[in-house]
């Protein structure tokens, strides 16, 4: 019986270094955590616009297409540097896009969307980052993918680059 | 020049080690020594040779380039060379071959297949980490052109503390590789009375045992006075990497202790030694490879971390294979009595080894749960608050009586007599803080009752010099009897004040006025900074101290940092860090009154001194070993 | 720890500018009046992840969402919720991962359990020991 027992030690260690392979071997992308909102309706909020004159109220934006949800804040780097695909998004495929403009300066904005510009249909102020964090964001930029029955479908950590623009190009292209 | 000869003497290391490799089956006593030291020069020589380019600021290594600045000062300059993951395993190396060398000095006539084929393993470990570096993570790879300045070092870690830190740790873990060898050769040959194996392995464990202590204390001991946050132990990844083969090679210096007194417990002894190494392997380069420290972590090379994972496959599997079928031949039918000395070191050891299960357990699970569910959970500071720490707690009670207990078997009615006087002497002391302090957490009793007893029943057998029993033993659990003082004292007592405060505002903190008399703008040599003065009085406005926090700002990284400014006595700390603002709205402000805190530090050097008398024992019977 | 800090810097530099402030984690303006709601407030903070920091709970960090999350926890506390109320608030946004302290669940069970079953298996291996010397 003893005898038997002497090999646990190296079967829990076969177990843990297998589980540690594991976690080397598959692509763990740190961008694209699973959001607790996935699979869930878009969270309700309304607010201010900086484009229009009366208020942004989500339950009525949302619900009859496919809106891409899209963090962002002039002071944010990375923002500007995915803002070019944001672009694309609107420009190219024709999406409605739903830019959240982060704790950010109203002026600001306005002049950063004038100079890169402006590929949102709508966008709601986030002043003091509650929206951000209904949303369940870490820090921007983050996009999500919302279907046309307002559920949440994906969501990106960080800044759209080649890779993800043709990733979410793919999942809306299911969607629709 | 220097980088190239540098990358070269790595190379003769590899050619060294293998040679040693191969030397030490045979029975050429004069190979094995030429592989012996010309492992040791060849690694002294590449460790010193990146020094060197670190020193004159050779920016033409890429490793100098990206981890220091000519404006640095030399001591972090020369630190710069292990603060980085290239330079550090240089430095692991050279480590390593120290303890082949003094493995290979122990030498005799008796023991020639033993350490033979420890330095068989020894070398094998070697020529893993050194074929690791050179393939995976070269520290004197080049850059051409070459740039005018480095990209400079981060000012957080531009601490005495901290430089030192890393080395000491890697002496502990490096040591409990002498260990992991010394039973692996053991299990390979027959179960031999006359080499008493657990003696050298017990010294090399105790060494790397002294070096943890200090190493972690040291890390602690920066936490505390750069971060400012005023903790000292966060229970970090990082942090539980250092802390597990701590408590593994503590229960196996116990149990080292028992197998040379009785003769038992070597099975056990055998395994304890292979998984503290694995585990110092295991947490050192896990964390770096960047698997446990999960969601942002960006820019961390794979490679490293399957290359390590497959060394660490092969000297876990090798090894553990070899004890599950060869360390039945060690089993021993003399089992213990509770009530003894083997005893309750026997029951120290299960519990600190539930303990070390149990940090690891917290440390992997996310990933467990990663796996399995695709879920992210977080296991943080009150997970182990809950669990590690209450194991810890019979721990520490048993640890108060055992040396007091005889060898083999302990009279029951004498235990209450020899007992008694640790129990009253705890409790009035106990009484005495209570009453004056008056206050009644629950954990805060628990940890004064547990220090008092620790302390009061190593003193007294400190003062009644009884014999057979180790003074370095009494003494570094004496230190660990204070040690629980502090950190009792600094966990449940630490009061904190947040304030806005204004040029010749006051605030009270316990039994003190604090009054913010001004601020200065002085320049340190690579940063300038925004100092704090504080005048503290106390109630009969006695000025106690002047406290002076900077608020730093490094150009070179654009880097801020705070520097907290601490006044300390025996009773408690005064923890003062200025954070942002302007003369029209005031400071923010951040005061810690931390009690206690001091005896930590005086706690980990009672340990460490407790560690050297050890050693010093040790080494004299190794000698009558080996003559 | 090195390598926290190492990351909050990096963090820093690469996605928000404006990390590079020196700010405290609890800030004064932060402050609840009523000591006792703030205590409240501190001890749920303790326990609540800083998603974009390693392993620090937003009561020890300066990071932005820190802030944020902490000033929501102590406006919830004003607004008279309750603990387990502001948990599942935070729970429903960010998932488990935002506590420090995992919920009891099946996918935890071996987390919160096997302590204690190392712990009866340590009792189990010196008892035996002890009974077999009788």
């Amino acid at each position: 019986m003893k005898k038997q027992l002497l090999i646990i030690p190296f079967l829990l260690f076969l177990l843990i270094l297998l589980a540690f392979f594991y976690l080397l071997m598959i692509e763990r992308n740190p961008s694209s955590l699973t959001s607790n909102l996935l699979n869930k309706s878009v969270p309700k909020f309304e607010s201010e616009s900086l484009l229009k004159n009366k208020n942004f109220i989500s339950s009525e934006e949302f619900g009859n297409e496919i809106v891409l949800v899209n963090f962002f804040a002039t002071w944010c780097k990375p923002c500007r540097d995915e803002h070019e695909y944001i672009k694309r998004f609107s420009d190219e495929k024709k999406i409605r896009i739903v830019g959240i403009n982060y704790k950010d300066n109203s002026k600001k904005a306005s002049e950063w969307l004038k100079k890169l510009g402006n590929p949102y249909s709508d966008i709601p102020i986030d002043k003091n980052g509650r929206i951000a964090i209904d949303w369940g964001v870490y820090g921007i930029p983050e996009t999500f993918v919302v279907n046309s029955k307002g559920i949440i479908k994906y969501r990106h950590v960080g800044p759209i680059t080649k890779k993800v623009y043709r990733k979410i190009n793919s999942l809306i292209r299911e969607l629709e | 020049m220097a980088p190239s000869l540098g990358n070269f003497a790595l190379w003769l290391s590899l050619f060294f080690a293998i040679s040693q490799f191969f030397v030490s089956k045979s029975n050429n006593l004069k190979l094995i020594k030429i592989s012996v030291n010309g492992l040791l020069i060849s690694s002294l020589i590449s460790f010193f040779l990146l020094m060197f380019s670190y020193v004159v600021s050779d920016f033409s290594v890429l490793n100098v380039f990206q981890n220091s600045h000519t404006t640095k000062p030399l001591l972090y300059k020369i630190s710069g060379v292990w603060g980085n993951h290239e330079g550090s395993m240089l430095l692991w190396i050279l480590v390593l071959t120290i303890f082949n060398f003094f493995i290979f000095r122990l030498y005799n006539k008796n023991n020639f297949k033993l350490l033979s084929k420890t330095l068989e393993t020894q070398a094998f470990i070697t020529i893993g980490f050194v074929l690791f570096t050179i393939i995976t993570s070269n520290p004197f790879e080049r850059i051409n052109p070459i740039p005018e300045n480095g990209l400079g070092f981060n000012p957080i870690l531009q601490d005495p503390a901290l430089a030192i830190h890393p080395p000491l740790l890697y002496i502990g873990y490096v040591g409990l590789s002498a260990a992991f060898s010394l039973s692996v050769a053991t299990l390979n040959l027959n179960n031999n009375e006359k080499i008493p194996w657990y003696t050298y392995m017990k010294t090399f464990v105790l060494a790397a045992w002294i070096f943890l202590t200090i190493g972690i204390a040291l890390g602690s001991i920066w936490a505390y006075y750069e971060l400012g946050w005023g903790g000292w132990w966060f229970w970090d990844p990082v942090e539980n990497a250092s802390f597990m083969p701590w408590l593994l090679s503590t229960a196996l210096l116990h149990s080292l202790i028992t197998v040379e007194k009785r003769k038992s417990l070597k099975t056990w002894v055998l395994l304890l030694s292979i998984l503290a190494f694995l585990l110092s392997v295991v947490g050192t380069f896990l964390v770096r490879s960047g698997i446990l420290t999960s969601v942002h972590t960006f820019a961390l090379d794979p490679s490293r971390g399957i290359y390590i994972l497959i060394f660490i496959g092969i000297l876990g599997g090798y090894s553990l294979i070899l004890f599950g079928i060869k360390s039945k031949k060690y089993f021993d039918s003399n089992y213990l009595t509770f009530f003894s000395k083997e005893g309750s070191i026997l029951i120290n050891n299960i519990l600190m080894v539930v303990v070390c299960a149990s940090v690891f357990l917290g440390t992997i699970y996310p990933l467990l749960v990663e796996i399995f569910t695709n879920n992210k959970i977080s296991v943080g500071e009150p997970y182990y608050n809950s669990t590690a720490v209450p194991i810890m707690i019979p721990a520490i009670l048993v640890m108060g009586v055992g040396p007091i207990l005889a060898w083999g078997k302990e009279d029951k009615s004498k235990i209450f007599k020899k007992i008694l006087p640790g129990i009253l002497l705890t409790l009035i002391a106990s009484l005495i803080v209570f009453l004056i302090y008056q206050s009644y957490s629950i954990i805060g009793i628990a940890g004064i009752i547990l220090a008092f007893w620790i302390i009061f029943n190593n003193i007294i057998i400190l003062f009644k010099k009884i014999k057979n029993l180790s003074l370095g033993m009494s003494i570094a659990h004496l230190g660990v009897g204070i040690l629980i003082l502090g950190i009792t004292g600094s966990s449940v007592w630490q009061k904190e004040k947040i304030a806005t405060m204004k040029i010749n505002n006051e605030i009270q903190i316990e039994n003190y006025n604090i009054i913010f008399e001004k601020v200065n703008e002085i320049s340190g040599p690579n940063y300038v900074a925004i100092q704090g003065n504080f005048l503290v009085y106390d109630k009969k406005k006695n000025i106690i101290t002047q406290l002076k926090p900077e608020n730093r700002f490094y150009p070179i990284t654009n880097i801020f940092t705070t520097e907290a400014s601490i006044h300390t006595n025996l009773l408690r700390d005064l923890y003062i860090v200025l954070g942002e603002g302007d003369p029209n709205v005031g400071w923010v402000v951040k005061i810690y009154f931390n009690p206690l805190v001091i005896w930590i530090w005086i706690g980990v050097l009672i340990i460490f001194l407790g560690g050297v008398v050890s050693i010093n024992t040790n080494l004299k019977k190794l000698k009558t070993l080996t003559q | 720890m090195k390598i926290r800090k190492i990351f909050i810097i990096i963090f820093s530099i690469c996605m928000v500018e404006y990390f590079l402030n020196i700010s405290f984690a609890v800030e004064p303006d932060e402050i609840l009046q009523d000591a006792k709601q703030e205590l409240r407030a501190r001890n749920i903070s303790k326990n609540i992840r800083c998603l974009v920091c390693q392993n620090q709970s937003i009561d020890e960090s300066n990071a932005p969402l820190a802030k944020d999350l902490r000033i929501l926890i102590r406006g919830k506390i004003t607004e008279g919720k309750k603990d387990h109320e502001i948990y599942k608030f935070l729970t429903d946004r960010y998932g488990d991962f935002i506590l420090l302290k995992p919920p009891l669940k099946l996918s935890t069970l071996a987390l919160w359990f096997l302590p204690f079953v190392f712990f009866i298996i340590g009792i189990a291996i010196i008892l035996s020991h002890n009974k077999k010397s009788r």
